[in-house]
């Protein structure tokens, strides 16, 4: 008996310390940080991966767009959706804790810091691949700080010194929360600053051909966008005739073509990658109706829109009649490309340039018009460039800012009105006291 | 049960020794001289047993003269009987009431109540079995002081929430855990499709022995790292040696809402929105007959809505919504089993099968199950046994609250809209205002298949009187497989042709443990020491894949889908390793001591903080044993017991510590985006829990019952502290802050009339307090900043506490909603804005009821009895979430409520319903005191009348009874929305209660039964 109990007591421990062992269990969906940035193929996967999330719905994914367009509705769309949060955007009635405007904050910061980790460990990138890595994650930050000084500053002012609030600059990789990550905000200034160089030295690195990835002409497309909003005329006009002069790029003949396809056409510098396997396109979701994938056909056209268009023009026949309203058939198939920057604006920057420079625009405005089915114009001013900027840009996510750039004003609220400035978020002004809220939040 | 414990313990005390050997033998019989099968008989003293046979009759071996023999036999106080010099000993065992003598299943082991040092909540079968519900804790509903249990929902299978001793975490778990026989069983959904579904909805509690709910420190350390939020032992019935007995139980019933709500008609729908349209048209400066004014889009609406046509202008009712999302639900259940055995051997089986229709609409549940347990005696020293059971239920789920497609977002739906086209096909948008969730009914399929095998295999070996071995192990193998189909003109399958989906979760656990206990009496004193090691591993798969693009809706697996579009496994493990040990004294059932210790270690952890320690102590003093009171003639039971403890919470995921990136997929490529930001120092979650009790019992107990003070205090939460999102996380997992849980409770319980005429009534009440004491230095809110919805964590105030604007109605001279400033800046607080982000945000009320209890009564007279039995929560309130939508003064087209004819239309109308203004925000913010209700109820949660026909001139009918049963029968509340006992399903998190939106009802059930007895 005495031995059968000490052979059970040992048999016990046995298991017991066999069992320790067990406890020793690593994750299999996900990796640990080191290993993350610890080879190229690893820190090329978190390229990848602020790829990922540039294209999540809060960012190119639909939001950036739409929000663009319901901030500046100015009477030419409608939104009619039962979601508050765009609603509230819609009507210029923007509270901080709008979680639509929240989401934008956080998955940009988030981009920001895939791309500042890639950076950090340039080291362990292949050293022929470590300038394209280098450019792809500056120009991914560059889109990143540009997008939210322009959404969470109050408008940039040409020439000017433009030390008003922007959003927090931040360049190193988050490796743990210390002091330091209770930032403040920097200037409008600063923030263009780091726009733009990121996006100057992306073009410096980027190969010419980056596939679906950002390559020079993509850099070289945004930083031509930066410059005309900052009033730099001569260095827009120089970024977007290098671009038009590349011949990588021609505009289609059918403007139609340039939407719902699979693939990146020829006239788009970037595009967001969507198909049923991953992606999604948001746009689909608001501007669309349900046979499409949309949601309720949450945005419709006004008649004020269509207004604008000459009857002959081709751009008009993308329009449709869906569920009872007018909807742009831009965005008409859940399932397909984002294009972010393509030619014709390239096209429309260098004209209104010409047009603001030399008087006369009508060189680079003229393919536009063309493409469109309109007569060439012997002289295009400035606001026929404008006009056209409104027609052929239109729903892509440059409404509200072409009113900023431009002093106009939106539903009787001035430009620089505080209520077309998005709120620093409830939840991020909570959590770090040396944020300042924006005027009227 | 009884008689296993008695035998064990038995086995365990007595010293053996044979000299010459007696033989006695005699028969056991009850006060009627019905003869009492499988009743225990021991010499007291020793390791000799023995059982009665059928008829009662038993033969035992004796060794000297002055032994003394004991009986026993659940339900029936023990007797000492000394053998004297005869050979033959009959005895009649009489009913016992008396609670203190009842065993309670403790953390690996048993015990008798009036020994206990700690608090442990006891439900039998008799209070469960039959109960028209699907799982296991709506059976319990009400029966346990200090066990808040609430189903989310009436969705059939809906998930329960069970609470012991108010919510004890921010982040991590709050569910105690739940042990099936020595099995631990996780609580967690596992269902892709629809709302979450209670997992222990297969468990068949008609299988149940008896559920203890071990809620102090003392009671509830030995489970270590698990125990914080308390521990839940559900032990299945065994076999008793006697006679075969066959049960069967037959009942059929329906089920319809506890209540509906009140929607404007057509003529009200008209006319309300033409006036919301009116007024925003006023606003707008629009002439109402403008083209471009919101009188036009109203008509161009109701034109939509009617169909295309102008029906609407003669404000026809066409559809009313709210009934379509409700069916006409029936149900039947029936068991059977049978138990019985011989001396040697042991059995209990059992078999069910039942059908619940929900009360919304293609809303049903099968469930179907076996048990078999076998206990075997191999030889004097060694017992074995196994508990297997084998189950499955099917549920056809339907969504989220938060989902288009779910039928209580139909009451969103124009009354003026029909509900099919002249075709005889559905409609849906644009003639439906949303998405009409009928046409899921109809074209889409979303079933969930659920089996679970539950297996435990014991050993018990007795060394000598003193020492014995248990050593266990048991699995639970458990998948779940979502099979969903939505055909092409559902919302989900409407752009893709068809949608399909097919999702297999799969969840393995192990268990093994071993107790080595030893027990020893002399003179006066009871010492007993346990010591046991424990393994638990969890292994939890997932595989799914989906795809569009079908030929037709008839072809239903993804076979026929053209485009496979996605497809993923996943896996994770996790593991516990533990050591425990326990020392139990007693001197003379007088002074009670009680020390446990558990030391974990689990892998949830990094290696640093990888194993934690929790020792428990409690002390108990029997008043009543003491000589003054002794002979009391009133006072038959006093004990006081103190105990504290501490206990962890580890039910916090997995790889909380670790800095994490996750894979994503962009471009048809993998990435790496950054997850989890590493907290190294990250450690356990504690609670430090003090209890002071009192067990009473007056006129020979026949009034008794327990009072409870605990204090909880549960530090180290871990929480997912917000964190700058500038550093591109969004939280942190850290070990901050303080939460406690302190309050009263009591129970009592009443013989009120025995005899003939039997009435007794048991009465539990727990008053708790939850206070969050301290999060993260200087902070002093968690609170996601949204206006949608008002739970908050805030220092000082109960966790989910609503916190917002506090409504101050409408203003009179303009129909404008305004709320109160609450200035703190000094100027008056009392001052309204109608510009909600003037309104400071205040405390609002609290998800949390302060009290919680439940009564039950039963009458007996000549085989017939009554129970009736409350249960019923005070001082909780609930934000009436959907009302935003639903109850806006017209803010947009979802069909009001009937109380939105109130609103303002003419300066000086008093009100607390602004002005209609169509698309435009008047006091349709969530955040808001106007979407906050009070949620107190009292419920007659269960009624049953039965009759126990006499069987005599039955030939082999042991017993026949006939019985009706409703629950929720009746409500009392004054909660303006369906139900008072409601939270969202779409929504987790422990801040998350007392939400209502668009939540189902709960059902009213009715059923008539029939059980047999053989």
């Amino acid at each position: 008996m005495k031995k059968l109990k000490y052979i059970l007591f040992a048999g016990i421990l046995l298991i017991a310390g066999a069992c320790d062992k067990k406890l020793d269990i690593e994750p299999l969906q996900s990796v640990s940080e080191t290993v993350a940035l610890d080879s190229d193929a690893n820190v090329k996967l978190v390229l990848q991966g602020a790829y990922d999330n540039l294209s999540k719905d809060g960012m190119y994914g639909g939001n950036l767009f739409r929000d663009a367009e319901l901030l500046g509705s100015d009477g030419e769309v409608r939104w009619v959706g039962t979601y508050s949060d765009p609603r509230d955007i819609f009507n210029h009635e923007m509270d901080a804790g709008n979680t639509d405007v929240e989401n934008t904050w956080s998955i940009a910061y988030q981009t920001i810091n895939s791309c500042n980790n890639v950076l950090s460990a340039l080291d362990v990138v292949n050293v022929e691949d470590r300038d394209r890595v280098e450019g792809e994650a500056k120009f991914i930050r560059g889109v990143c700080y540009f997008e939210l000084t322009r959404l969470f500053g109050k408008p940039y002012v040409a020439g000017g010194v433009n030390g008003q609030l922007g959003v927090p600059v931040i360049t190193t990789a988050t490796r743990g929360v210390t002091e330091a990550s209770y930032v403040s905000r920097n200037t409008v200034n600063e923030g263009y600053e780091q726009a733009l160089s990121d996006f100057l030295r992306a073009a410096a690195t980027l190969p010419e051909d980056n596939g679906v990835l950002a390559g020079k002409y993509a850099a070289m497309g945004m930083a031509a966008r930066m410059y005309l909003s900052m009033g730099k005329l001569e260095e827009a006009r120089e970024m977007a005739v290098a671009v038009i002069g590349s011949t990588q790029y021609s505009l289609l003949p059918n403007y139609e073509d340039l939407w719902n396809q699979d693939d990146d056409t020829d006239e788009a510098l970037f595009s967001i990658q969507v198909s049923p396997q991953d992606g999604v396109n948001e746009l689909v979701t608001f501007f669309s109706i349900p046979e499409f994938g949309g949601r309720d056909g949450d945005i419709e056209i006004q008649s004020s829109h269509l207004a604008l268009y000459d009857p002959a023009d081709t751009r008009l026949a993308l329009f449709y009649d869906g569920n009872g309203a007018m909807r742009t058939g831009k965005w008409k198939n859940q399932y397909k490309n984002i294009p972010i920057i393509r030619l014709a604006e390239m096209h429309l920057i260098a004209a209104e340039c010409d047009a603001r420079l030399d008087g006369n625009g009508a060189f680079q405005l003229n393919p536009v018009r063309e493409r469109a089915g309109l007569a060439p114009l012997n002289q295009a001013f400035v606001e026929d460039v404008i006009q056209e900027r409104r027609r052929e840009l239109a729903f892509e996510g440059h409404k509200i800012h072409d009113i900023k750039r431009l002093s106009g004003t939106v539903d009787g609220l001035s430009f620089d009105a505080p209520e077309l400035v998005f709120p620093i978020p409830a939840r991020e002004i909570e959590v770090n006291k040396n944020l300042q809220q924006n005027e009227g939040y | 049960m009884k008689q296993l414990c008695t035998t064990i313990l038995l086995c365990l005390m007595v010293v053996a020794g044979a000299y010459a050997q007696r033989t006695i033998s005699g028969t056991v019989t009850d006060q009627s001289g019905e003869a009492l099968i499988g009743a225990t008989v021991a010499v007291k003293n020793t390791s000799v047993g023995a059982v009665t046979d059928v008829d009662g009759r038993y033969t035992i071996q004796v060794a000297k003269s002055d032994a003394i023999l004991m009986f026993s036999y659940t339900g029936y106080a023990t007797q000492e009987i000394a053998v004297g010099a005869g050979s033959v000993v009959d005895v009649t065992l009489v009913e016992n009431a008396n609670v203190m003598d009842e065993v309670v299943v403790i953390g690996y082991g048993k015990q008798i109540r009036s020994t206990l040092t700690g608090n442990i909540a006891k439900v039998n079968n008799e209070n469960i079995k039959g109960m028209p519900v699907v799982s296991v804790e709506q059976a319990m509903q009400g029966q346990a002081a200090g066990v808040n249990i609430e189903t989310v929902n009436g969705k059939v299978g809906a998930a329960a929430r069970v609470r012991v001793r108010g919510v004890g975490s921010i982040n991590a778990g709050t569910e105690p855990l739940f042990v099936v026989d020595g099995i631990p069983l996780s609580k967690d959904s596992r269902n892709t499709y629809g709302a979450g579904l209670n997992p222990l909805a297969d468990i068949n509690f008609n299988d149940i022995e008896s559920i203890e709910v071990l809620k102090d420190a003392s009671a509830k350390a030995i489970y270590g790292s698990r125990g914080s939020n308390g521990v839940v032992l559900i032990t299945t019935k065994s076999g008793k040696s006697g006679k075969s007995q066959i049960e069967l139980d037959l009942q059929y019933g329906f089920s319809q809402p506890t209540r509906k709500r009140e929607f404007l008609n057509a003529a009200e729908y008209v006319e309300l929105f033409t006036e919301a349209a009116n007024n925003s048209d006023d606003i707008d400066g629009y002439a109402y007959d403008d083209p471009d004014s919101w009188t036009t889009f109203v008509q161009g609406r109701f034109f939509r809505y009617s169909g295309r046509n102008d029906d609407w202008m003669s404000k026809i009712d066409k559809t009313n919504w709210q009934d379509e999302a409700f069916q006409d639900a029936s149900l039947y259940n029936a068991n059977l089993s049978f138990s019985g055995g011989s001396d040697k051997m042991r059995y209990y089986f059992s078999a069910n099968h039942g059908l619940n229709e929900g009360i919304l609409v293609a809303n049903h549940l099968t469930k179907d199950g076996a048990r078999l347990n076998l206990d075997f005696s191999a030889t004097d020293k060694l017992k074995m046994g196994v508990n297997l059971s084998v189950s499955r239920t099917n549920t056809r789920t339907v969504s989220d609250d938060n989902a288009f497609s779910t039928p209580m977002q139909l009451v969103a739906l124009a009354p003026i809209t029909p509900k099919r086209d002249e075709n005889g096909e559905l409609y849906d948008r644009p003639v439906t205002t949303y998405y009409n969730g009928l046409i899921d009914v109809e074209d889409a399929t979303r079933k969930v298949y659920s089996n679970r095998t539950l297996v435990n295999v014991y050993g018990d070996y007795s060394f000598t009187q003193h020492l014995a071995l248990r050593v266990e192990g048991a699995a639970n193998l458990y998948n779940v497989r979502d099979e969903a189909r939505f055909g092409v003109r559902t919302d989900a399958g409407n752009a893709s042709n068809g949608f399909g989906e097919s999702v297999f979760a799969g969840a393995t656990d192990y268990n093994t443990n071993a107790v080595l206990r030893w027990n020893k009496t002399f003179d006066k004193n009871d010492l007993g020491f346990d010591l046991g090691t424990e393994y638990f591993e969890s292994t939890n798969n997932r595989t799914s894949v989906f795809g569009e693009q079908f030929p037709t809706d008839e072809l239903k697996t993804l076979a026929s889908a053209a485009i496979i579009t996605g497809g993923t496994s996943t896996e994770e493990q996790y593991s516990f390793l533990s050591y425990f040990g326990r020392a139990r004294y007693n001197f003379d059932r007088k002074y009670l001591l009680n020390a446990s210790a558990r030391v974990d270690g689990s892998s949830r952890f990094g290696d640093n903080k990888r194993y934690a320690f929790f020792p428990a102590f409690s002390a108990g003093w029997v008043l009543s044993e003491e000589a003054v009171l002794q002979d009391n003639p009133t006072i038959s039971f006093l004990k006081l017991r103190a105990s504290w403890g501490q206990s962890g919470n580890a039910d916090i995921g997995n790889f909380r510590a670790l800095g994490l990136y996750a894979p994503g997929s962009y471009n048809g490529q993998s990435n790496y985006v950054p997850e989890q930001i590493a907290n190294p120092d990250l450690t356990w979650e504690k609670s430090t829990e003090v209890d002071f009790g009192l067990d009473w019992g007056l006129f020979d107990n026949r009034l008794n019952g327990e009072i409870d003070y605990y204090i909880k205090n549960t530090n180290d939460l871990l929480q997912q502290v917000p964190i700058p999102a500038t550093t591109g996380y969004k939280t942190q997992w850290r070990n901050i802050g303080e939460l406690e849980n302190r309050g009263w409770e009591f129970t009592v319980n009443s013989n009120n009339l025995v005899g003939e005429f039997k009435w007794t009534t048991s009465l539990n009440l727990a008053l708790n307090k939850n206070k969050v004491v301290a999060l993260a230095d200087g902070q002093d809110i968690i609170d996601d900043g949204g206006t949608r919805y008002a739970n908050v964590v805030k220092v000082g105030e109960p966790i989910g506490v609503f916190y917002g604007a506090e409504y101050a109605g409408v203003d009179p001279a303009n129909g404008d909603a305004i709320w109160y400033t609450n200035a703190t800046d000094g100027s008056d607080p009392r001052a309204t804005t109608n510009d909600f982000s003037e309104a400071n945000y205040v405390v609002l009320g609290s998800p949390l009821p302060d009290l919680i209890g439940g009564i039950s009564n039963s009458f007996s007279w000549k085989g017939v009895s009554l129970d009736i039995r409350f249960q019923g929560q005070y001082g909780n309130e609930i934000h009436r979430s959907g009302d935003v939508f639903m109850s806006c003064n017209a803010c947009w087209f979802d069909n009001q409520t009937r109380d939105q004819l109130d609103r303002w239309q003419n300066p000086g109308d008093v009100t607390n319903v602004p002005e209609a203004r169509l698309g435009y925000s008047n006091g349709d913010i969530g955040r808001s005191s106007r979407y906050i209700s009070d949620g107190s109820y009292l419920r007659l949660k269960n009624i049953t009348l039965a009759y126990d026909v006499p069987t005599k001139w039955m030939r082999g009918v042991r017993s026949l009874r006939v019985y009706a049963t409703a629950t929720n029968l009746l409500t009392f509340t004054n909660y303006e929305g369906w139900d008072p006992e409601v939270t969202t399903d779409f929504l987790a998190g422990n801040t998350v209660y007392g939400i209502d939106f668009y939540s189902a009802p709960q059902p009213k059930t009715i059923i008539g039964g029939i059980r047999i007895g053989f």
